[in-house]
């Protein structure tokens, strides 16, 4: 998820206004019967709360861009955890989706990767371990008996990495922090750390970057204590076994040329990437080690 | 004098304003109490309201958090109530588990997540829910339990500042002291200022009042009669009656005044005629011995020193009549050959009368009382005393001076002074004497009250009226016009 901010609306009104975002929809919901692709359906493409929260203006954004590059309506759907969109997608009910890393490398073997973000021009994230400005922990060891926030039990880097480090010390959340909880989100987990609510917490290293130039008040509440080697970054992927496979190769041409298109430009501007890209599967081999050790583990 | 009858002294003018403005502030604190404790209830029923719609919704957010024991869930929606319930300043919020334990609180710094409630925060709420106010810390408390199927899962313990309800509330209080005291004010201001002008009329009768006690018994003019009430205005009529009718009896007093000096002349001319005939007759037959014997220089010698004896006795007698009824500028002092002067011109009378003097002049030196009205008085209270004294009677006289005053007596054995005159003589009565029943002591009472003098009437052994005359004297002789002196009558009448 990212925060709403004030460079975030500038730049939705440099770009395409709510207006033009209306309008866009209403043309693609028109123009839709008489496209090439000729489908009836809408295309449904899930999204974990990673990016999108509440923020409906990039989900409109998001929705008439791909509308556009795909000829046909689309419905975007949100769920408030990872694994509910995890569920909706390998049950067939979406066209695609973009998930963590983590439910990517347990399904690796249904799932087609469609396009990885670039990121400071690499297909690559970190995990970091944050704790209250007045904390005293200089490292990840130093947390030890906090009050631990993680993101979601299907989050790499909000829940997997710190597990990871736990099993590597042979304990559990259960045994290292003084107590934990989920927030369903990685601008949350920030808020619980800030406010004071939780002591630490496990994040997503690229939301908690990008919130520290958006939301200096509230990220200066904390600090990093923790930064994980890099990881392979959430990515869009699809079912191997979907019915319209053109639909597949549509959704990620859409996502790999929205550097081209003024509305993908500015949903890049909005999400602080620097575009899409094919990844093989291997990009998540440092993933896949950490859930297989955490799964042996348990 | 009591403070109620200080109060009670207090001019109209005063008085009507204090009563009002009193009323005003007593009405305006009863309305002001009304004002207050309806703005309180209603206050604390607006707050009952918002606290319960706040709790209502924030029962309904927190309970499932609650039921699983969600402390994010927890957190989040205390979190987003904060900013939902405008007039509500939520100082913390906790949702605290069955066990005490904090699940979440919106200042997770002083309430941390699975810490126990502070039993000093704790006993702060109420125990059952509802909401517990105290107005001297400015703080509510309310407490919601979060019940599943009757299942207690936790309760909602929230601190509210109420401390801007009662800002307001006393910010209402200052406006209705203000309004009040200023309405108070005005009022009395405006109350006075009408009273003022209502009572003028009386200031009017007043000064024209105080101008008949001075002598002046003027009448109100029509000047001073425009704009009155209907009130005043038979008022003021009924003065002007009256003054004129003073007026009337003034001058008439003063005609039968100059009448009964008229009178005492007479009598006076008389007995200096007397006095002067007397000798005359021994005169005529010096001149008529002068004639035949005058070359006898024995004889010469003997009739001109019987003539130059009953000339000089003429002289004396004209003399003290000049001084007595000269009009020039009064004398400032008084000698003692002054009042002897007097025994001159009431000897005839007392001849006549075959009445005895006892006459003690003690004065020896001369004193500062005006010589004028001292000389008429002693003289009309010596011949009305010779006229009361039956023949073979004895008139006294004392005249001496203490230190600040001269004192006459002048005393009789006549039948005595009747009640009324002698009333009037000391002051005790204002009605004028009738006609013949003493016009000399209404001339004795007006120049006594002219010099600040004092008359007493007493008794002594012997005699049936001692009037008892005291001038005082001048402070200064030159300031003999002065008519500041202090006035000092008393009077005791003898039975």
């Amino acid at each position: 998820m990212l925060p709403k901010s004030p460079r975030w609306r500038d730049e939705r009104k440099a770009g395409v206004g709510r207006r033009d975002v209306l309008a866009g929809l209403a043309a693609t919901t028109l123009v839709w019967p008489t496209s090439s692709m000729g489908a009836g359906e809408a295309v449904s493409i899930g999204l974990n709360p990673l990016f999108l929260d509440s923020d409906i203006q990039l989900l409109a954004l998001l929705q008439t861009y791909l509308a556009e590059r795909l000829g046909r309506p689309v419905q975007l759907l949100k769920r408030r955890t990872y694994q509910e969109i995890t569920a909706l997608l390998l049950s067939g009910q979406l066209d695609a989706a973009w998930i963590c890393d983590d439910p990517y490398v347990q399904h690796e073997d249904q799932l087609a990767l469609l396009a990885v973000p670039l990121y400071r021009h690499e297909p690559l994230y970190q995990t970091y371990v944050i704790v209250n400005e007045g904390s005293k922990a200089q490292s990840f060891d130093e947390v030890r008996g906090t009050v631990h926030a993680f993101s979601d039990p299907d989050s790499t880097s909000g829940f997997l990495v710190t597990r990871y480090l736990l099993a590597l010390r042979h304990t559990t959340p259960a045994q290292f922090f003084r107590t934990s909880f989920f927030t369903y989100g990685h601008r949350n987990v920030v808020r619980a750390v800030a406010t004071g609510l939780a002591e630490s917490g496990s994040m997503d290293g690229y939301v908690w970057d990008v919130m520290r130039a958006r939301e200096p008040e509230l990220i200066d509440k904390t600090r990093v204590v923790y930064t994980s080697e890099k990881l392979g970054f959430p990515p869009i992927v699809g079912l191997k076994s979907a019915s319209d496979p053109a639909l597949a190769k549509a959704i990620s041409d859409a996502f790999i040329d929205m550097p081209t298109h003024p509305i993908g430009r500015q949903i890049l501007a909005i999400l602080d990437l620097d575009g899409f890209t094919k990844a093989d599967p291997d990009l998540y081999r440092g993933t896949l080690e950490k859930w297989l050790l955490v799964e042996a583990q348990a | 004098m009591s403070v109620r009858a200080h109060i009670a002294y207090w001019p109209l003018a005063w008085k009507v304003p204090l009563l009002a403005a009193g009323l005003l502030i007593g009405a305006a604190f009863i309305i002001s109490q009304i004002v207050l404790n309806r703005l309180e209830a209603d206050q604390e029923n607006n707050l009952r309201l918002l606290t319960s719609a706040y709790l209502d919704g924030l029962s309904a957010a927190v309970l499932p958090s609650a039921i699983r024991a969600d402390v994010w869930e927890a957190f989040d929606a205390l979190d987003r109530a904060r900013d939902h319930y405008a007039g509500l300043k939520v100082r913390f919020a906790i949702v605290a588990l069955p066990n005490g334990k904090v699940l979440a609180a919106s200042d997770p710094a002083e309430f941390p997540v699975q810490s126990v409630v502070p039993p000093d925060v704790d006993r702060r709420f109420p125990t059952e829910d509802g909401l517990t106010i105290d107005t001297a810390s400015g703080r509510a408390w309310l407490a919601r339990s979060l019940r599943e199927e009757s299942y207690s899962v936790g309760r909602i313990l929230a601190e509210i500042d109420i401390s801007e309800l009662l800002r307001v509330r006393r910010q209402v209080l200052l406006t209705l002291v203000a309004v009040n005291a200023g309405l108070a004010l005005g009022f009395a201001a405006i109350g006075s200022l009408a009273l003022r002008r209502m009572l003028k009329p009386l200031s009017v009768l007043s000064s024209y009042m105080e101008r008949v006690r001075a002598g002046r018994a003027d009448p109100i003019p029509e000047s001073k009669r425009q704009g009155i009430s209907r009130e005043f205005d038979l008022i003021f009529d009924r003065f002007n009656a009256m003054a004129r009718a003073l007026n009337e009896r003034e001058e008439l007093a003063s005609r039968l005044a100059n009448q009964d000096k008229y009178a005492v002349l007479g009598k006076l001319a008389s007995g200096m005629a007397h006095e002067v005939n007397n000798p005359l007759g021994g005169l005529f037959n010096a001149v008529d011995t002068l004639r035949r014997h005058g070359d006898d220089r024995q004889a010469r010698e003997a009739t001109l020193n019987l003539l130059e004896r009953g000339l000089t006795h003429i002289r004396k007698v004209v003399r003290s009549t000049l001084v007595t009824y000269r009009r020039e500028a009064a004398e400032r002092s008084l000698r003692p050959v002054d009042i002897d002067d007097l025994r001159l011109l009431v000897e005839p009378e007392a001849l006549r009368k075959r009445v005895q003097f006892d006459w003690v002049n003690d004065l020896h030196d001369a004193v500062p009382v005006a010589v004028d009205g001292v000389r008429q008085v002693i003289l009309n209270l010596l011949i009305n005393a010779c006229a009361a004294t039956p023949a073979e009677g004895t008139v006294h006289l004392r005249a001496r001076a203490t230190e600040r005053a001269l004192i006459v007596e002048v005393g009789d054995q006549g039948p005595g002074l009747p009640d009324d005159l002698a009333k009037y003589l000391v002051g005790l009565a204002d009605e004028a004497p009738r006609v013949g029943g003493g016009l000399g002591l209404w001339i004795v009472r007006r120049l006594v009250a002219d010099q600040d003098g004092e008359i007493r009437l007493t008794q002594e052994s012997g005699l049936s009226t001692l009037i008892r005359v005291t001038w005082p004297f001048y402070p200064d002789v030159s300031r003999l016009d002065s008519t500041q002196n202090v006035v000092r009558v008393e009077a005791i009448h003898a039975e």
